[in-house]
């Protein structure tokens, strides 16, 4: 008990590292690689997940292979990818963070393209029509109906997205950046005979914030509804909800008055 | 090394699969019971390992668990060699288990209550209502889940390498750093992942497709 005391005079080390005398550590360094990561990989991620859904062949194939591919790779060999490979690859050194950045923006667009993509689906495919009917063309239709409400559905799973890309951010400890695991791990090699103290401490910090921002993921489900990316399926829904003209077949209207609007 | 490699990680996953499904299903019927402290528990274990990342696991039974352990028993574990092969089943366990626990609940949710209604009708007893008609279906019903999850739990034998289990990705950087040949160790490591998981992925889409009940077919013939 009087080791777990003397562990939380290290408090400043777990919190921020040495961030006031010069780069930023422990648990917020987690945060900043995680938010950094998230909000890069957001951009691709609503690229990937939308262009998942295009009728044109060579733009769907090429997205379906970089997900599923992602998505079937640990988080770590990305990481060593982008650490012991890129430099080659740019022919300079990358600094550590960066390459931690970089590995994790890979890793989250996949799975973020997944969330964008199931969100687009969420929404009943009579808006995009009747935003089509209006006069609009696709771009606008997109922007002003159907995306509004996917983001507004995709909100929660982007929250409890946030908690994993959190948890992961412990992985770049393997590459030797010094975040919470690793601050928790020196400590612990330093004073081996409170090393419970040490990890105690690492798992309050990420508890902490782990467990709060997934019980806003669930009341925000609460609030928004239900949508479960976990139970997510590859063919349930591709045909049935294709956004572009598949409907010509039927001989109905086509969907993409792209060019009458011009 | 690579064949050694290959070996552990498959060792890693069928066997914390199977501990991490036993352990899942205790703590789920853990919460959907009746008894208070029951419910308590279960949603205590699955709130701290869901929140706490498996690598922070992994590190916690490889270094704090034998020091906790009484009678010199941590001291044996610390020499013995598989050790760290061991510590990497219990981590991923654990994880997994909070995961899987998680899933098996909401699935618990889908079985309409005639079910058990029925199950108590036929004079079945508690733990048979669970073993022959609740955890049958809860498992069918959350299949695509799960199959996800042990995809997951496949991908994370990975981190076990910094607990220096011999799995595959250990044995990349063991190639490395020995022979600077990292890139095709790198490369053949990735491809095995890659190859494995869209494998499962598939796998659990054709068990789903012959797994999958018509429940529209149910509720029409009763109407």
């Amino acid at each position: 008990m009087k080791g777990l005391l003397e562990q939380f005079s290290n408090w400043d080390f777990y919190l921020y590292g040495s961030f006031t005398g010069g780069e930023p550590g422990g648990l917020l360094l987690n945060i900043i690689l995680a938010v950094l990561s998230l909000s890069i990989s957001f951009v691709f991620g609503v690229l990937l997940g939308y262009s998942r859904l295009s009728s044109r062949r060579y733009v769907r194939y090429p997205c379906i292979a970089y997900i599923e591919f992602v998505r079937s790779t640990p988080l770590i060999m990305i990481i060593f990818w982008s650490y012991f490979f890129l430099p080659y690859v740019v022919g300079k050194d990358i600094p550590i963070f960066w390459s931690a950045v970089i590995s994790l923006c890979i890793y989250a667009a996949a799975y973020q393209a997944e969330i964008v993509r199931a969100g687009i689906l969420a929404v009943p495919g009579g808006q995009l029509e009747a935003a089509l009917a209006t006069g609009m063309s696709r771009y606008q239709s997109m922007k002003h109906v159907v995306l509004p409400q996917a983001f507004k559905m995709m909100l929660p799973s982007f929250v409890s997205f946030f908690v994993s890309l959190f948890k992961d951010t412990s992985t770049t400890y393997i590459i030797g950046l010094i975040e919470l695991t690793q601050t928790g791990v020196i400590i612990s090699q330093r004073e081996p005979d409170k090393m419970y103290a040490a990890y105690l401490s690492m798992a309050i910090g990420y508890f902490v914030i782990c467990f709060s921002l997934s019980h806003l993921a669930r009341r925000l489900e609460k609030r928004i509804g239900v949508f479960d990316l976990e139970s997510y399926r590859p063919e349930a829904t591709r045909d049935e909800f294709m956004l572009l003209p598949k409907r010509k077949r039927d001989g109905q209207v086509s969907l993409a008055p792209d060019s009458a609007s011009k | 090394m690579m064949i050694t490699g290959v070996k552990i990680t498959l060792l890693l996953f069928v066997v914390t699969t199977i501990t991490s499904l036993f352990l899942g299903t205790i703590i789920a019927i853990m919460r959907i019971s009746r008894i208070k402290i029951l419910r308590i528990s279960g949603t205590l274990y699955v709130e701290i390992f869901r929140n706490i990342p498996g690598l922070f696991w992994l590190l916690f039974f490889f270094f704090v668990f034998p020091e906790l352990l009484p009678f010199g028993l941590g001291e044996k574990l610390n020499e013995y060699i598989y050790y760290p092969v061991v510590a990497g089943i219990m981590g991923l366990t654990v994880d997994n288990a909070s995961y899987v626990s998680d899933i098996l609940r909401s699935g618990r949710l889908t079985i309409p209550h005639g079910q058990r209604d029925a199950a108590i009708s036929t004079g079945l007893s508690r733990v048979q209502q669970y073993l022959y008609v609740l955890l049958p279906q809860m498992y069918r019903a959350t299949l695509p889940p799960l199959g996800t999850r042990m995809v997951h739990n496949f991908k994370n034998t990975s981190l076990c390498m910094a607990i220096t289990a011999p799995e595959l990705t250990w044995a990349t950087q063991q190639i490395e750093s020995l022979t600077f040949r990292g890139v095709e160790a790198t490369a053949i490591a990735t491809i095995f992942y890659v190859f494995l998981a869209l494998l499962m992925f598939l796998m659990v889409i054709m068990l789903e497709k012959r797994l999958k009940i018509d429940i529209s077919s149910i509720t029409r013939s009763r109407a």
